[in-house]
């Protein structure tokens, strides 16, 4: 199954690696700067995120020996192993705010539900790539990738994580989306969906979920409670201006004020010490890699590449899309971290691991490409 | 490697690029969306970066908020009859903010000059500090007193990063009653700080250091609290945003009476003697007296005590860090000799009329056993044994049940282990056996050692918790009790959380019968005529008693000296253990004084003052009903 082929190195995308290796690079400075000064007790974040940086690095010239193809039957042992790892933080996870997230191995918490993911990108990417539909998938063909989603789904709700559980919603329909389905199956999701939307509203939310969501829609109502966040991050972005402050200078960031400044609220810190200009530049490093992402999607040579390329761009994208947003002041603050940029060791695997498989579909894109010519001339 | 991919390739590529194509063009309209989110997040940060940067800077500059721990206060301390022994009052500490101010060196000269300070204290405490955060306080003066205050308060402009920080701080009522007991705080070691969950403790918390404020930390920490404030650019706090005030701690009530414990504590400190003082209620297990002689000096302990007391404290002789009521162990000397009795009574060596005959000493293998009393007691029955202590009596009962029938009944009253009460490193003592000596020293058992042990001396190790209850079975009629020190735990609002109800050890069955007898005995020890302790008795009120001394050391040279030119260090523990009222015994009292040389004369009166505090209103009754009667 590993083939050595010197087309490999002449069809590695390295535009993605280098992109991949500055914006790593800066983050790794800004959670520097984040946790600065450090603390008397224990390893700095910025130390354990290079670690396992490193660690992810390793992970992806891993999964570039594969074929990315074998994940149509790996799929499924790696599908259950996650489940079981969610099932197992549920019984015996270690609980930080009242929420049980992880399994600590010792080194490092893992914590499976950013594993699920990638995990969900995967196997609904094998799913929709085998089974084609041009008219578009019905009610009925919708049962199996629903089923396969809403499990992971409830069982972080459960932990509970709204903000990851929501990820895999959105995960699902952006996939679904584009796999194209029924106006039939469209009408019945969306009856649906706002249904379980109300149901949850009134019966499934807790009380500080809800707070959260209402805080977004009127935030200058209690500016100290939940809404408190949410106007520090945006102090401190404003605060940065056109240049910024300058590195390690930020004000706000070193406050006591922001308690997520190095996870959830880390690029609020770079938009205070860099400014309009750093954080330009930097979020252009970050969606550059995206767009090329998308392009290993428009050139993968078969359907299973082609899903596989774009779940994982949605999964990046969308978590920073909705991060930025709640830093910015958009969103209810739901603890979504930004890819590659919030501290936490689980988000960082899952993310280089996703990107290793953007780069193994990119990197084999003439194989199955020149398959097909064989076939024709035959 | 056949299942892979490849059996998939066919179908997977039998379709036509048309639908590749498909899926492409909607990878387009993806990367639109995408392009269309990367806008309105550039254009946000464009609104509050540029056009509104301005607004934001001020905001930033002007009006950081800070979140500030509010320290809890710790939960109260009651004793039995709910009198307050230790609270909190307001502390207030000056503290320096080193991120609000520009230039700390000169900040601290100037506060050095103006409160006239040691200045090269002041840097001492910033280097403590070391690496913790710029924006967490470091603590520059402890408790200041009015004066002070009321300076930096007034002049807080002249110096920014200054602040006045009000924490919680102990108040002993009883200034250091039952101080060993209680325990005292300190601020929290790295050590502690690692071992703990740092959600609840961060560095220059106080915490629990000994006695119940260590063993009932949890109980009494109660919850922080947090403030948020809007500060400007130099630190001052110009508005509370949001205040969430800190839980109290929960409050304790202890089994022990204050009055009591002061009667005894006084009456040591005022003989300057060191050792305890024990009280039991033999009915409940329930302790009213825990009194550890020298105190520790618990106000010193307040805001950290000083090098110079702690050392002194180390040095003291008369050991005052040691909790005696547990931590010391002593010979139990004569107030042994009721287990050797009982030991003799239910093994069926000895009845209550077995009458032996004491000329003042004892011959066994070639070597002479004193009896106390050089001329001898004459013929004894077992209670006139017991109420002059004659130890030619219990020489021969111990060797004819054996130093083994000895320790299995010693360990049935509860000597040579932990009673279990709530106290820190609380010793087990030492009953000797022949397997604990062979194992021990790998020698045999001598004979002779039998009779040392039968009167209480030899390798009996016993700590005055473990007298008294000893005492209170005895008194009670065979019920062991664990000793209790907390009543209940109660909620700031008062509602019970706890309640603690007497915990029955064991209940002795072959004993009982014998009790009375034994009780007998020690009531002759005070109300007989030649009892050990005449001194003890109290008019109105039958008491049982009995001395005993512990011997330090027998050392020659001292014989030919008066017992008061022997140097301290070699003078004997005494030591008095009784109860009462004798018919219907409701307390035991168990005193040590160390090297206080004879218990009826050293150890006795304070327990006698102790049952005329505890029982006055009755014995004042006692005494008009007497002289109405008279009348």
């Amino acid at each position: 199954m590993l083939r050595i082929d010197r087309r490999f190195l002449k069809y590695f995308d390295w535009p993605l690696l280098i992109l991949l290796l500055i914006v790593s690079g800066l983050a790794l400075m800004n959670l520097y700067s984040a946790s600065y000064p450090p603390s008397p007790w224990g390893m700095p974040p910025y130390i354990k995120q290079c670690y396992l940086f490193l660690m992810g690095l390793m992970g992806i010239l891993c999964i570039l020996c594969f074929d990315y193809k074998e994940l149509h039957f790996w799929n499924y042992p790696f599908y259950i192993f996650i489940i079981i790892l969610l099932l197992l933080v549920l019984v015996a996870g270690n609980s930080a705010g009242g929420a049980q997230r992880w399994i600590n191995l010792g080194f490092f918490k893992l914590q499976p539900s950013e594993l699920a993911k990638l995990m969900l990108v995967v196997t609904l990417a094998s799913y929709y790539s085998r089974k084609e539909e041009d008219k578009g998938y019905s009610i009925k063909e919708m049962v199996t990738p629903v089923l396969l989603t809403g499990l992971p789904f409830v069982l972080i709700l459960k932990q509970p994580d709204l903000g990851t559980a929501l990820m895999l919603g959105i995960i699902f329909v952006s996939m679904t989306v584009f796999a194209k389905v029924r106006w039939q199956t469209y009408v019945l999701g969306v009856v649906l969906g706002s249904g379980a939307g109300v149901f949850a509203w009134f019966n499934l939310l807790r009380p500080y979920q809800k707070l959260r969501i209402e805080t977004l829609l009127n935030p200058a109502k209690d500016p100290m409670g939940q809404g408190y966040q949410i106007l520090q991050s945006k102090i401190a972005v404003g605060s940065g201006g056109f240049r910024g402050k300058g590195y390690l200078e930020g004000t706000q960031g070193h406050l006591h004020f922001l308690p997520e400044r190095h996870t959830d609220f880390a690029f609020s810190v770079w938009g205070e010490e860099w400014g309009f200009v750093g954080s330009i530049v930097f979020l252009t490093a970050y969606f550059s890699m995206l767009f090329v992402g998308l392009y290993a999607a428009m050139t993968a040579r078969d359907r299973f590449g082609v899903f596989l390329s774009f779940g994982v761009v949605m999964l990046i994208f969308w978590q920073a899309v909705i991060n930025l947003l709640m830093i910015l002041g958009f969103l209810p603050v739901v603890g979504i971290p930004l890819p590659l940029v919030s501290y936490g060791g689980s988000s960082l695997l899952t993310t280089l691991l996703a990107l290793g498989l953007l780069l193994n579909v990119r990197m084999r894109r003439f194989q199955t490409g020149q398959n097909i010519e064989k076939m024709k001339q035959k | 490697m056949k299942w892979s991919c490849y059996t998939n390739l066919e179908e997977l590529t039998e379709h036509d690029d048309a639908d590749l194509d498909a899926l492409k063009r909607r990878i387009l309209v993806a990367g639109l969306v995408i392009f269309c989110f990367m806008m309105i997040i550039f254009g946000r940060l464009w609104f509050l970066q540029i056009y509104k940067g301005d607004e934001y800077r001020d905001r930033a500059d002007n009006n950081r908020v800070r979140m500030r721990e509010i320290a809890a206060p710790r939960g109260n301390i009651l004793d039995t009859k709910g009198r307050e022994m230790v609270t909190n009052r307001p502390s207030f500490n000056v503290v320096l903010v080193r991120e609000d101010s520009n230039d700390v060196d000169e900040l601290l000269k100037k506060l050095a000059v103006a409160l006239d300070l040691d200045i090269s204290e002041l840097w001492g405490k910033l280097r403590d500090a070391g690496s913790k955060p710029r924006h967490i306080p470091v603590k520059l003066l402890e408790d200041v007193g009015w004066e002070t205050l009321a300076y930096v308060e007034n002049h807080n402009q002249e110096f920014p990063g200054i602040r006045v920080e009000a924490i919680p701080a102990r108040v002993y009522h009883y200034k250091n009653l039952a101080a060993h007991a209680i325990g005292y705080l300190g601020e929290i070691s790295k050590k502690e700080l690692a071992a703990r969950d740092l959600e609840i403790y961060t560095g220059g918390d106080l915490i629990g250091k000994s006695g119940l404020e260590r063993l009932r930390e949890p109980d009494l920490r109660g919850e922080k609290g947090s403030s948020s404030s809007e500060v400007n650019a130099r630190g001052f706090e110009q508005q509370l945003l949001k205040n969430e005030e800190p839980l109290p701690g929960n409050d304790i009530q202890l089994t022990v009476d204050a009055e009591l414990q002061k009667v005894a504590e006084d009456l040591m400190d005022a003989g300057e003697k060191a050792g305890a003082v024990v009280a039991m209620e033999v009915k409940t297990g329930r302790m009213l007296v825990l009194a550890s002689n020298p105190v520790l000096p618990l106000d010193q302990f307040v805001g950290g005590i000083s090098h110079k007391h702690w050392n002194a404290l180390l040095e003291n002789k008369k050991h005052p860090l040691i909790n005696k009521v547990v931590q010391a162990m002593y010979p139990p000397g004569s107030t042994y000799k009721m287990i050797t009795a009982m030991a003799g009574l239910v093994t069926g060596a000895i009845t209550k009329d077995t009458v032996l005959y004491c000329p003042g000493h004892y011959y066994f293998g070639k070597r002479r056993y004193h009896c106390w009393k050089r001329s001898g007691h004459g013929a004894v029955n077992l209670k006139r044994a017991i109420s002059e202590s004659c130890d030619v009596y219990f020489y021969q009962v111990g060797l004819r049940v054996g130093v083994d029938k000895l320790a299995e009944f010693a360990g049935k009253f509860g000597l040579g282990h932990k009673s279990g009460i709530e106290m820190e490193h609380e010793k087990a003592g030492l009953t000797p056996t022949k397997k604990w000596k062979k194992k021990k020293y790998g020698k045999k058992w001598q004979e002779g050692e039998t009779l040392s042990v039968a009167i209480g001396q030899g390798f009996n190790l016993v700590t005055p918790l473990q007298i008294c209850q000893m005492t209170a079975t005895i008194a009670n009629g065979g019920t062991q009790y664990r000793p209790q020190i907390i009543e209940k735990i109660t909620d700031p609002d008062g509602n019970i959380l706890e309640q603690f109800e007497p915990v029955v050890i064991d209940t002795l069955k072959d004993e009982q019968r014998f009790l009375k007898l034994i009780r007998e005995g020690m009531e002759e020890v005070v109300q007989g005529k030649r009892g050990t302790a005449r001194k003890v008795r109290i008019k109105g009120m039958t008491i049982g008693g009995k001395t005993g001394t512990a011997q330090v050391v027998r050392l020659k040279q001292y014989k030919h000296l008066k017992e008061e030119d022997i140097p301290y260090k070699f003078r004997d523990h005494a030591w008095f253990t009784c109860f009462a009222p004798a018919d219907d015994p409701e307390i035991a009292v168990t005193v040590l004084v160390e090297h206080g040389l004879h218990g009826g004369s050293g150890a006795g009166p304070v327990a006698r003052a102790m049952l005329e505090s505890y029982f006055f209103e009755r014995l004042q009754q006692a005494a008009e009903a007497e002289k109405a009667k008279g009348e």
